[in-house]
């Protein structure tokens, strides 16, 4: 029996980008329910949305990354799906994969699926992806696995991570919780996947702020999830 | 630096530091707001055990006694920080303003 599933596209100022990650989603996975969530976009991001008919929680102002995703996990929870997928609205998520990765989950009795760019595929060396790899190290220094892309955005859920994510704080969409769950005996797995760069529109984080980002991701990785 | 300053820095910057991270397993704060204090904690606890930083912070600003130096060093951080709060307060307030307004906003139309 095939499992009830979520897919849920945070977009903030994605008015150019939205139309064509949503046709992509109903192209890939036809049967598969799709919500948008506009976080607060100072664009027409959400009138787009209302244009074309797609599904939409329209929120009134902008929460970042971490809360728009909570809204989506939040509504899965709340809907009774098993399983919810986050594809970015900037579309540089594929959604061909999408299957894979819960043919993947049912196979292994996974609690989360990684979409990773880097499986099978090295890594390049930028400064971007300096970081990446400093995080697979600070996650397998902690937990004995190696996790190739922490920052993939890209995650399948399962419901018992439904339930986790929705209810509680420090639970965020990024690689420090999922080096916690894994201390926590949880099993999160990647594969491989190809991600496009971004066609239009700027990205969620800043390289100003990818220092501060580090720092807490650093410490929250090192420390903190021994005492949580 | 006398001894008894330099122990009782490090024993209440532990202590501080053991506080905030009870706090996170409570979930009472979220991580990325716990993580500016754990530093603040390090930064003292560094000042007690290097003895040194201090002495030599003081004698570059010609500070007279290095304890004068430590509480420059907090102020600083602290003023910084003070400020960086009264932004996030700004915008919480403003968010919460906009929020009151779509939710009344929206309940008037319904009614209609």
């Amino acid at each position: 029996m095939a499992i009830k599933k979520l897919i849920f596209i945070p977009a903030h100022n994605e008015e150019l980008n939205i139309v064509n990650t949503v046709h992509q989603i109903q192209f890939f996975c036809p049967d598969t329910d799709f919500i948008v969530i506009n976080d607060g976009s100072s664009d027409t991001t959400a009138a787009v949305c209302r244009a074309n008919g797609f599904p939409l929680i329209d929120l009134p102002v902008n929460l970042g990354l971490s809360g728009a995703f909570q809204t989506g996990i939040r509504y899965a929870w709340e809907n009774e799906y098993d399983a919810a997928i986050q594809i970015d609205g900037d579309g540089q998520h594929d959604p061909s994969f999408i299957s894979q990765m819960e043919a993947k989950m049912e196979e292994e009795d996974l609690d989360i699926v990684i979409g990773s760019r880097f499986v099978t595929e090295r890594k390049p060396h930028t400064m971007r992806m300096l970081g990446s790899s400093l995080l697979s190290a600070a996650i397998l220094f902690t937990t004995h696995q190696y996790i190739g892309d922490p920052t993939s955005g890209m995650r399948l859920y399962n419901k018992r991570m439904l339930e986790l994510f929705a209810n509680n704080i420090n639970y965020g969409p990024e690689p420090d919780t999922i080096a916690y769950l894994i201390h926590c005996g949880f099993k999160i797995k990647e594969i491989q996947v190809t991600m496009n760069e971004r066609t239009a529109g700027t990205s969620y984080l800043t390289p100003f702020r990818s220092a501060g980002y580090m720092l807490n991701m650093a410490v929250s990785i090192l420390l903190v999830q021994f005492f949580r | 630096m006398s001894v008894v300053l330099r122990v009782s820095l490090f024993v209440m910057s532990l202590l501080s530091a053991f506080w905030i991270l009870y706090n996170i397993r409570k979930a009472k704060v979220r991580i990325e707001d716990s993580v500016f204090w754990l530093c603040f904690s390090l930064l003292l606890i560094c000042f007690s055990v290097f003895p040194g930083i201090v002495t030599w912070g003081a004698s570059v600003l010609g500070i007279q006694s290095p304890v004068n130096f430590i509480f420059l060093a907090i102020i600083f951080v602290l003023i910084i920080k003070l400020f960086r709060m009264t932004i996030r307060v700004s915008q919480l307030s403003s968010k919460l303003q906009t929020l009151t307004q779509d939710f009344a906003l929206y309940e008037q139309k319904k009614e209609k």
